[in-house]
C-alpha cells in the first residue's frame, strides 16, 4: 500500500504570500485574512482531492505546526496530518500530552515529523545547544518516554536527557493509537533511530535508500513534483519557476539524464507530464518506496491538480483509492 | 464610484480546464478516483458534496479580492438559495448574488428567504433576477408565461417583495400575485433590500429594468454594440441606470499562452456543436450575431482585440469573454469602466484556480476612469 501526502504550508501566510493590494476605486470589503485562512483552502483542497495525509514542515520562521494541525485536522475527517517538530520544542509527556488531546479531537488522525538534525544556528535560535550525535540520543530518549507515558500507567524513566517518575496517562486520554512518527537522515545514527522507532523514514530522491538496511519500516521519499497535461508545458513551467525564484536562463539546470530528476526545486524533484511523472513515481514504488510527501506550489491548484490528474494515474499504488 | 467585482461560482460542477468538456468536480459526470466533492476513498465515495468545492471557490474569490459570487440557477444546477444558506457562515465579507427567475417562488416567501438570509450573513445578499431564456427550459421548470408577460410579471413579484419588506400590512392585486396583509414578522424587518442586478436584452426587458433594476446585467458583447445597449437603458430609465457585465475571462501571463489555452480547447470541440444552441432569449440571438464570416479557426471568433466569442463551445454558458495576458484583460475591462459599467461578474474555468489567478495577476493592475483609452470607442461616450 502506498500513501500519498502533500506538503503544507506553514510560512509566508499560507503559502500565499503578501495580498495584492486593488486599486482604490475598487470595492474592497475583506476582512483581514490571516495564515490559517490560506491553511484552512490548502487543506481542503488535500482533503478533497483524496490526499492520505498532509506534512505540515517544522519551520521556525512558520506557524507553529501542531498548532497548526489542530485546527487542519478540525476541518477535515480524513486526511491524516503530519505534525512537524524536533525535540527540543518540549518535554517528551508534554509533547505526547498535547497530542493525545488531539487524537482525541481528530478521530486519530495526528502524525509526527520528528526532525532531529536541526542546523545547529537553527537549534541555537530555539535554545537547544545540542549538537551532533547527542542529537539521536536524545530523539531515541524522547520517542521511548513519549511512547512510555502513552501506553503505560505509572511510568518511570530515568536516562541522560529526561525523567519521568509515575508518570503515564490515565482514561480517557490513555489507550489512543500513538502519532506515527516519520524520521529522516542518512548517517548510521539516524537509521538506528528510525530502526527503533520509525513508521516512516523519509529519503530524497538521490538517497541510496535501498541500501540503507532498514527493515520493518516504510520508507518515504520527499518529492517536489511540477506536472502539467504535456511535457513541453511542464518544463516551460519549470523554467518559469526558476526564474521567478531569481535564477537566470544561464544558471536553468538540465534534467539530470541519470536520474531523471530536475535540481531547480528547492530538492531535486520530477518535471512532466501526468503520465510521465506518475510512471517515475510507479518506478519507485517498485524500488520500495511506500510513502510519497510531495510538494507543489501553488498550494492550492496544484494540490486539486495532482488530486485529479496524478493521484488517478496511481490508484493501483494507492490502497485509500481504487 | 467604486466598481464593484464579482466572482462566479459554478453550481453546475467544474472542469479541471477549458482544454476538455469534461466535468471533475462534483456529480455532473461519474464519481471515480481524481473526481472531486465528491472524491473516493477506500473505493467508496468520500461523503463531501460538490457545496465543498464551491466554499472552496467562495474562500479562494473572497480572500484574492472579489466582492462576492454570481450563483448561477439552470435546470441541473443546484440551487443558489440552498448554497447561499450553506455557504453563509463560511465567508464573512462575500456576498451572493443569487440567480432566480420570479415566478418559481412567491415573492413573499422571496422576502422571507431574504430577510433571514440577510440577518444570516449581515446584508450580504444581492439578486441576479432573470426573467427566463425561453426555450424548452422554461417548460421544463413549468413555467408557460410567455417571453414579455415574464417581465411583466418579474416587476410584480418586485413590487410585492418590496411592499412586505418592511413589515406590512400590504395589500396587491396584479395580472400575477395578490396578497392581503402581507408583511415580513417584525423580527425579519429592517434588513436592507437586497441589490437588484436585472438582465435582458429585449425591449421587455430594458423597460423592466429601468423601473427596478440597481445594476442592468448584460452578458458580454462587443464593446460598440454593449455601449447601444446601455444607451438605450438609459433612455428606457427614469433613474440613473448603472451597469453590470458578466465576462468570462483567459488571463495568462503572455497573450500568447491565452491563445493557447484557447487552442487546446479548440481542437477537443466537436465540430457538430459549432452554432447548435436554441430558445427565445434575445441575448442569445444577439451574441449569435455578432460573429459573420468563415469560422475556420478559433482567432476567428476575435471579433474585437481580446473579445473572443467561442465561450460557448468549450463549457456551458454565454458566448463572449475576454482572452489575453493580464495587461490586455485589465485594459479591455477599464475600458468597460470608460462605458459606464460598475460592476463585473468575472469568471474562468476552473474557478477555483482561476479566481486565485485574475484576483491576484489581473485586478490589481485596473485604472479605473483615468485610463488613457487604448481603442476605439464611440462618440461621447460617458467616463
Amino acid at each position: 500500500m502506498t500513501t500519498f501526502l502533500i506538503t503544507l504550508p506553514t510560512r509566508d501566510n499560507g503559502g500565499r504570500g503578501v495580498r495584492a493590494e486593488l486599486p482604490g476605486f475598487v470595492t474592497d470589503p475583506r476582512a483581514p485574512f490571516g495564515p490559517f485562512d490560506h491553511l484552512l483552502n490548502a487543506g481542503r483542497a488535500a482533503e478533497l482531492a483524496a490526499f492520505d495525509g498532509a506534512l505540515l514542515p517544522f519551520d521556525p520562521w512558520g506557524e507553529e505546526s501542531l498548532v497548526a494541525a489542530g485546527s487542519l485536522l478540525r476541518q477535515s475527517r480524513w486526511l491524516r496530518v503530519a505534525a512537524g517538530f524536533h525535540p527540543g520544542v518540549a518535554t517528551p509527556v508534554y509533547a505526547a500530552k498535547v497530542s493525545a488531546s488531539l487524537q482525541r479531537f481528530s478521530g486519530d488522525r495526528l502524525d509526527w515529523r520528528v526532525v532531529v538534525d536541526l542546523d545547529p544556528e537553527v537549534a541555537r535560535a530555539q535554545g537547544d545547544f545540542l549538537e551532533g550525535a547527542d542529537r539521536y540520543a536524545r530523539a531515541e530518549e524522547f520517542l521511548t518516554v513519549a511512547r512510555g507515558v502513552w501506553t503505560q500507567e505509572d511510568y518511570s524513566y530515568e536516562g541522560r536527557f529526561y525523567q519521568v517518575l509515575a508518570g503515564g496517562f490515565l482514561s480517557p486520554l490513555a489507550g489512543r493509537p500513538f502519532p506515527r512518527v516519520y524520521l529522516s537522515g542518512t548517517s548510521p545514527q539516524a537509521l538506528e533511530l528510525s530502526a527503533r522507532h520509525a513508521d516512516v523514514h523519509l529519503f530524497d530522491p538521490g538517497d541510496d535508500f535501498e541500501g540503507s538496511g532498514l527493515r520493518d519500516v516504510t520508507y518515504g521519499l520527499r518529492l517536489p513534483v511540477l506536472v502539467r497535461d504535456d511535457d513541453e508545458e511542464a518544463w516551460r513551467a519549470a523554467r518559469r519557476l526558476w526564474l521567478r525564484g531569481g535564477g537566470t536562463e544561464d544558471t536553468l539546470p538540465e534534467l539530470d539524464p541519470d536520474t531523471g530528476l530536475w535540481n531547480g526545486f528547492p530538492g531535486p524533484g520530477l518535471v512532466g507530464s501526468q503520465e510521465s511523472v506518475a510512471a517515475r513515481i510507479r518506478d519507485y514504488v517498485d524500488r520500495g518506496i511506500g510513502a510519497f510527501v510531495l510538494e507543489a506550489t501553488p498550494y492550492v491548484e496544484e494540490t486539486y491538480r495532482l488530486g485529479e490528474r496524478l493521484l488517478p494515474l496511481l490508484v493501483k499504488e494507492n490502497a485509500h483509492v481504487r | 464610484m467604486s466598481v464593484d467585482i464579482y466572482w462566479r461560482i459554478g453550481t453546475h460542477g467544474d472542469q479541471p480546464s477549458l482544454r476538455r468538456r469534461v466535468a471533475s468536480r462534483g456529480e455532473w459526470a461519474p464519481v471515480v478516483p481524481g473526481s472531486l466533492a465528491p472524491g473516493v476513498r477506500d473505493g467508496r465515495r468520500d461523503g463531501y458534496s460538490y457545496v465543498e468545492h464551491m466554499g472552496d471557490v467562495a474562500r479562494a474569490s473572497e480572500v484574492s479580492g472579489f466582492v462576492g459570487g454570481l450563483l448561477p440557477s439552470f435546470p441541473n444546477t443546484d440551487d443558489p438559495w440552498a448554497t447561499a444558506a450553506t455557504l453563509a457562515r463560511e465567508t464573512t465579507t462575500y456576498r451572493f448574488m443569487i440567480a432566480f427567475q420570479p415566478g418559481f417562488l412567491h415573492p413573499v416567501q422571496a422576502a422571507r428567504m431574504s430577510a433571514s438570509l440577510q440577518r444570516a450573513t449581515g446584508g450580504r445578499v444581492v439578486y441576479n433576477v432573470i426573467s427566463g431564456g425561453g426555450g424548452p427550459d422554461q417548460l421544463w421548470w413549468g413555467d408557460k408565461v410567455a417571453h414579455d408577460d415574464r417581465y411583466a410579471r418579474t416587476s410584480e413579484f418586485l413590487d410585492v417583495l418590496r411592499g412586505v419588506w418592511d413589515g406590512g400590512p400590504y395589500d396587491f392585486e396584479g395580472r400575477f400575485y395578490r396578497v392581503r396583509g402581507a408583511g415580513l414578522p417584525q423580527e425579519l424587518t429592517g434588513q436592507p433590500f437586497p441589490e437588484i442586478c436585472f438582465s435582458g436584452s429585449s425591449k421587455a426587458a430594458i423597460d423592466a429594468a429601468g423601473r427596478h433594476a440597481d445594476y442592468y446585467l448584460s452578458w458580454l458583447e462587443p464593446f460598440h454594440a454593449l455601449s447601444e445597449k446601455f444607451d438605450q437603458v438609459r433612455a428606457n430609465s427614469d433613474r440613473t441606470p448603472k451597469f453590470a457585465v458578466r465576462i468570462d475571462v483567459v488571463a495568462r501571463e503572455t497573450e500568447e499562452e491565452a491563445w493557447e489555452e484557447i487552442r487546446r480547447g479548440w481542437d477537443n470541440i466537436d465540430p457538430t456543436v459549432l452554432r447548435g444552441a436554441t430558445g427565445d432569449s434575445i441575448g442569445w440571438q444577439r451574441s449569435q450575431s455578432f460573429v459573420t464570416g468563415a469560422i475556420n479557426g478559433h482567432r476567428d471568433l476575435e471579433v474585437t482585440p481580446n473579445v473572443w466569442g467561442g465561450f460557448h463551445l468549450l463549457r456551458g454558458g454565454p458566448a463572449f469573454g475576454l482572452v489575453g495576458s493580464y495587461e490586455q484583460v485589465a485594459e479591455r475591462l477599464d475600458e468597460l469602466i470608460n462605458l459606464g459599467v460598475g460592476a463585473f461578474i468575472l469568471a474562468g474555468v476552473p474557478h477555483l484556480e482561476e479566481a486565485y489567478r485574475v484576483g491576484e495577476n489581473v485586478l490589481p493592475l485596473l485604472r479605473g476612469h483615468d485610463l488613457r483609452v487604448t481603442s476605439p470607442l464611440p462618440e461621447g461616450t460617458p467616463s
